[in-house]
């Protein structure tokens, strides 16, 4: 495109190399089918997201006339070409990898779509029932006459747009459109011979199209979907840089929202013209699939009973060996800090830590963060058993909407019926923050146990990402914590901190501070180093202090596993930063942050990663692990991820990624299963150190050592 | 005087209430100028204290008092909401008896006209009691707070030690030496205050500093004059706005031990505070609007005190209010040892200032202390007013230097002009009037003080008096020549047995003049005898 590149990478187009990186996991022959298929499908909900979002946050700016740069140098117009024409050729990729591998491959493991003329003659009975019975009643066509009569289309659901033969003494072809609304089902399962046969909805409606217009002439019946511009309170979280320059135009906008139209690739030009006039969509926002629209669907048939061969192995998480099932958890806090690598290892300690918290006598109070959690949630009805039990519990949870529909606040309306005080978030920031306080009236006096994590509270969420969590009765560190938690809750102003650091308040001065003094020591001593671990590095202040470090000589190595604006590996500027993401089974969620702080070396867990949202703009937590055994299997968990040339890729300087390949008669390394096997060799070594002995009990003074 | 009483003082026994192993919650709350501050601790057993939480909101008390010199109402249910949120806090620690419980407040409620109002209110929707503490509490409390870094660090153990404190109403300042208060005092100059008056002055800027630095520099004057420049000193700062600038100057200081900056690094901190803006100072240096409001005029008054005082170098320690107030309330309110003999060195450097015939206050002194232990079943007073009737007979005769006319009037008078460390204004009051009551007169309503006195402090004035008189009748001779003596009760009468004195006739009669009031206030006889050797 001819523009001189600049110092950063562009967030949107950095963003769809991470889509490209999961998409490339479907492409892989290596991994099981069902999750290829997922791997599919997540590009496809991902990419609703992206455009609802962003896109959407940047075509209002386009339509305003805004010409404001990004820190990449490019217009909103620019941002839009560039997203549409890397969008398209994803999507072809997208459906490629469908259409020629995956399809034919479920099919021929069992799992087969069934086109209208494919169907046998129990199939064409059994789906003229299910038309008949279960889609016919509930689907509702509304004929259109032009954009002042279309109906109001629910965003990202499927619809059948239908062109009707014009009658005799009209010139136009006449248009109907059946929104196919939110809960039918997309797969209707067709009794079959073996396997599992299913017939699309949007196949059956085509079918049976004709029911919905007795004696009308259908031309062509074609599924379609609108994206539209998200809501203000979406957006708030996930595109706060843009909503600064857009509040403003939020009011002015018109009926023009459609972001995105996705319709199936064998669309009339005509059906195509009329839908692009009535929605009002411009024809570089059209993306024609040549196979099922809506590929986020699929998610549905992940979950197939039976076809275990064709997922993933299960990699069940392993009970740490540094959790005695048989002590009370608060002991083995208080012998050692207990560091936990999610989902390797399993999230229970942490909800031990609650529950037994609840029922505990000595227990006098609970503080916890709750983001994003579920009605169902074990951590919610422990909080809950706490209440009822007396203690003191008081908890932050943040709504994914803050005026969310009433029965996604019932959960935590419950909270409040068994006593729970209850805050609903902190007034103008995001709370990210991970944190659970139990204060514990122990013989030596009050003990305060506090778990830290970098994932949230989330039972299910905690079988696929990798996080870490650090549990932990340090004096500072819990005096920190409830400080912090005094501060957020509004008990009290911030007092300062002894060891952890937050944000909004001093998070990305600790950051830039603990950067700039490698790039110190590097100059002084000619040793210094940065390695971290994040999900996002966006943030232009901190990618300067970085390329400052590497000028300096800094090794700085980074693994990010989505978008990263930073350039690496440009001479003068970035040639001694590297960039690696790893995209495999399990989404790599933790940031863990190393310095080497000249031999002192310094680690901390973060709930932030390395963008203006997460530093300036929601509550965040920066916490040090000090303890020595925890450091180093952190520092050592870290080290795997730059070793990975299974799923690990590198980024170049031109912001695209290429596989890191092993060196030359090495074995390929693969972090995750590394991971899987380290974790479970722990376990059997901790199983094997321990043997089943009896024990004796000894009269008090005899030492058994 | 070297005891230590075991029953606890006047207010409430600070019973341990059941905790696990003696460690004992309790929290103190400190009602400031622009914040309200709490911390809860934990004292085990032998009085060591380990602070749990600290929390802080900001409110306008000295903003209302120090402009209008009433607290506004708004304030008042802004303090109500603070306080009541502290008390759920307090419940989670299962702190909630009174006895666990200090809550005190400084000069911006202590100088509000509406102040009862205040009390009252808070008292009524939250059930607590608060004690607005004076000047001479607050210089006591400090002492406590400091105490232990005094200890901690050489250098400051020997050197003639002045500490500053520039809050928002007031700046205290104490000069110590090793052990002894040399000086206490408490300056109404405060940040607060400066910036308030600065508003009222509508000046411009430019000349802002200047405005202050001419009040700054009345004050420096005032401490200037209580300072051995002669002698070497060393200057600790306390309180927040120098801690944060500390913060700001000495990156790698920690909190926990004393810091050392330089006054020139200080004054060119000082300078860019000044230089900037309230809004820039909030944005840059993540402070509070109120706490930006004040950093400049603080550091301003601190630069001017060093200044004054010839000092290049301070310490800056990370001591507050509330140490000393959990010093005090892990000490059970008990005054310690250490603490008596600095209040009863005071009262000695007061009484020599009055040409006092020292071996006469301290033998009267030293009977009375007797007297109080003998009669602790009839008069059930706690060990705090063992300590102001020592204070008292020391004193009792000060007033001979005015005049020998009614010289027992003369002494309250000049006790109750007088600086005496460590006792609070109510407390030189009380031992004011005990003094006075040693001759003449019993106490009567229309007497100036006593009628201001609440009952349970007008009958320890009785009592303590009355006390004091035997003690001084036994000292008739001015010869010390009674010094151990026993009592025995018999018969409704107070025997005292004073060995190896032949002749008592003198005493014998002295105390038959001086024992009526005793005979009033307590309704035994007093009868002097001589003890079988």
């Amino acid at each position: 495109m001819g523009r001189v590149p600049t110092k950063y990478i562009n967030r949107e187009l950095s963003w769809l190399e991470f889509n490209q990186r999961v998409l490339d996991e479907a492409g892989d022959g290596a991994t099981p089918l069902l999750s290829r298929l997922m791997f599919l499908a997540i590009t496809g909900s991902n990419l609703d997201e992206f455009f609802m979002v962003r896109v959407g946050g940047l075509q209002l700016l386009d339509q305003q006339g805004s010409t404001k740069t990004d820190a990449s140098g490019m217009t909103p117009q620019q941002q839009l070409a560039s997203i549409s024409a890397r969008t398209h050729r994803m999507m072809l990729e997208q459906y490629t990898c469908y259409l020629n591998e995956l399809e034919p491959a479920l099919a021929d493991a069992g799992i087969r779509r069934v086109r209208p003329a494919e169907l046998t003659a129990q199939q064409s009975k059994a789906i003229a029932q299910v038309f008949e019975s279960r889609i016919y009643p509930v689907l509702t066509p509304m004929a259109v006459g032009g954009r002042d009569d279309f109906p109001l289309l629910i965003n990202q659901t499927l619809n059948a747009c239908v062109q009707l033969e014009a009658a005799d003494d009209e010139q136009r072809p006449r248009f109907a459109v059946i929104p196919f609304g939110p809960s039918s089902s997309r797969f209707i399962t067709l009794p079959s011979e073996g396997g599992y046969e299913y017939m699309l909805l949007e196949d059956a409606v085509e079918m049976f199209a004709d029911r919905f217009f007795p004696g009308e002439k259908i031309v062509e019946c074609v599924a379609f979907r609108i994206t539209r511009n998200a809501d203000l309170a979406v957006r708030e979280d996930l595109a706060s840089d843009l909503l600064v320059q857009m509040e403003h135009l939020l009011d002015a906008r018109t009926s023009g929202d459609c972001v995105r139209l996705e319709i199936g690739d064998g669309v009339t030009p005509a059906t195509l013209r009329f839908l692009q006039e009535t929605l009002d969509v411009d024809d570089v926002n059209v993306y024609a699939a040549p196979g099922p629209v809506d590929l986020a669907a699929f998610f549905q048939l992940i979950d197939l009973p039976g076809f275990d061969n064709l997922r993933y192995e299960p990699w069940p998480p392993q009970a740490s060996p540094d959790v005695d099932p048989t002590a009370d958890i608060f002991s083995t806090i208080a012998r050692d800090d207990v560091l936990l690598y999610h989902p390797y290892e399993s999230f229970d300690p942490v909800l031990r830590l609650i529950e037994e918290a609840a029922i505990d006598p000595d227990v006098l109070a609970i503080k916890q963060t709750l983001y994003r959690t579920s009605r169902n949630s074990p951590v919610v009805a422990a909080l809950r058993k706490a209440a009822e039990h007396g203690k003191y519990v008081t908890v932050i949870v943040e709504l994914k909407a803050r005026f969310d529909e009433a029965r996604n606040i019932e959960w935590a309306r419950s909270l409040e019926q068994a006593g729970v005080q209850v805050f609903y978030g902190v007034k103008g920031y995001k709370t990210h923050s991970k944190l659970c306080i139990v204060v514990r009236r122990e013989p030596a006096g009050i003990r305060r146990y506090v778990h830290f994590g970098t994932g949230n509270y989330n039972e299910t969420t905690a079988r696929l990402y990798s996080d870490v969590s650090l549990m932990t009765c340090n004096e500072e560190l819990g005096a920190d914590a409830t400080s912090f938690f005094n501060a957020i809750t509004g008990y009290s102003q911030l007092q300062k901190f002894r060891r952890i650091e937050a944000a909004p308040i001093g998070l990305r001065d600790r950051l830039l501070e603990m950067i700039r003094s490698e790039t110190q020591r590097q100059k002084e001593s000619g040793r210094a180093s940065i390695t971290a671990k994040l999900n996002s590095l966006v943030d232009p202040e901190i990618i300067d202090a970085l390329y400052e470090a590497s000028q300096a000589g800094v090794p700085v190595r980074l693994n990010i596993r989505g978008i990263c604006c930073l350039r690496p590996g440009v001479k003068g500027l970035s040639e001694n930063i590297t960039v690696v993401g790893v995209v495999d089974r399990f989404l790599e969620h933790a940031r863990i942050f190393h310095f080497h702080h000249g031999g002192d070396e310094r680690v901390f867990i973060s709930s932030a990663d390395w963008m203006h949202r997460n530093l300036d703009r929601r509550v965040e937590l920066l916490v040090p692990v000090d303890n020595s055994r925890a450091r180093e299997r952190l520092l050592s968990i870290l080290e795997l991820y730059f070793k990975d040339t299974v799923k690990g890729r590198r980024l170049l300087s031109d912001g695209t990624y290429v596989p890191v390949n092993p060196a030359n008669g090495a074995r390929p390394f693969r972090s995750q299963q590394r991971l899987y096997e380290l974790t479970c060799e722990a376990v059997k070594q901790a199983r094997q150190s321990r043997p089943t002995a009896f024990e004796p009990h000894r009269a008090p003074g005899h030492s058994s050592t | 005087m070297n005891t230590r009483s075991t029953t606890s003082a006047t207010d409430g026994d600070a019973t341990v209430d059941g905790q696990s192993l003696g460690m004992r919650p309790v929290a103190v709350i400190d009602i400031g100028t622009t914040l309200i501050r709490m911390a809860i601790a934990e004292i085990d057993p032998a009085g060591n204290i380990r602070r749990l939480e600290t929390l802080s909101q900001a409110v306008n008390l000295g903003k209302d008092t120090f402009t209008t010199g009433e607290i506004r109402k708004t304030t008042i249910e802004d303090c109500v909401r603070v306080l009541r949120s502290y008390q759920r806090v307090l419940r989670e620690f299962q702190v909630e008896s009174p006895s666990q419980i200090r809550v005190v407040a400084t000069s911006a409620v202590r100088e509000a006209n509406n102040r009862l109002a205040f009390l009252d209110r808070i008292y009524v929707a939250t059930g607590i009691e608060v004690e607005p503490i004076d000047e001479a509490e607050v210089n006591r409390i400090t002492y406590l707070g400091i105490q232990p870094l005094l200890q901690a660090e050489e250098q400051l153990a020997s050197a003639q030690t002045i500490v500053i404190e520039v809050g928002g109403g007031n700046t205290e300042v104490l000069i110590i030496r090793g052990e002894d208060v040399l000086f206490a005092h408490t300056y109404r100059l405060g940040s607060l205050r400066l910036r308030e008056t600065l508003e009222s002055y509508r000046a411009p800027l430019g000349q802002m500093r200047a405005i202050m630095e001419s009040h700054i520099r009345r004050t420096v004057e005032q401490v200037a004059q209580h300072v051995d420049l002669g002698q070497q000193r060393e200057l600790i700062a306390i309180g927040g706005d120098v801690r944060f600038a500390a913060s700001q100057l000495l990156p790698d200081w920690n909190p926990q031990r004393p810091g050392r900056l330089s006054i020139d690094e200080l004054e060119g901190f000082t300078q860019r505070v000044l230089s900037m803006s309230e809004d820039e100072l909030s944005r840059t240096h993540h402070l509070s609007f109120a706490d930006a409001e004040t950093l400049g005029p603080a550091l301003l008054a601190y630069v001017g005190l060093a200044r004054g005082l010839q000092i290049d170098e301070m310490y800056i320690a990370n001591v507050n209010l509330r140490d000393g107030l959990l010093q005090d309330v892990a000490s059970d309110g008990v005054w310690t040892e250490d603490f008596n003999n600095q209040i009863i060195r005071s009262a000695l450097e007061l009484g020599r200032k009055f040409d006092f015939d020292e071996t006469h206050a301290l033998q009267v002194a030293e009977l009375s202390q007797t007297l109080f232990r003998s009669l602790a079943e009839e008069h059930q007073l706690g060990s705090r007013y063992e300590l102001m009737l020592y204070v008292a007979a020391l004193l009792h005769e000060i007033g001979l230097f005015v005049s020998s006319n009614s010289h027992h009037k003369h002494s309250m008078y000049l006790i109750r002009n007088s600086e005496l460390f460590g006792l609070s204004e109510s407390d030189v009051l009380l031992v004011s009037l005990v003094a006075r009551y040693h001759r003449r007169a019993s106490p009567k309503p229309s007497h100036e003080g006593y009628s201001s006195l609440d009952r349970d402090r007008r009958v320890a004035v009785a009592k303590l008096g009355a006390i004091l008189r035997l003690a001084d009748a036994l000292d008739r001779s001015r010869s010390q020549r009674i010094h151990e003596i026993q009592c025995s009760r018999d018969e409704g009468r107070l025997i005292i047995s004073a060995p190896h004195v032949d002749d008592l006739t003198l005493e014998q009669l002295a105390l038959k003049q001086k024992g009526t009031f005793f005979e009033e206030v307590f309704g035994m006889q007093a009868e002097l005898r001589k003890a079988a050797d």
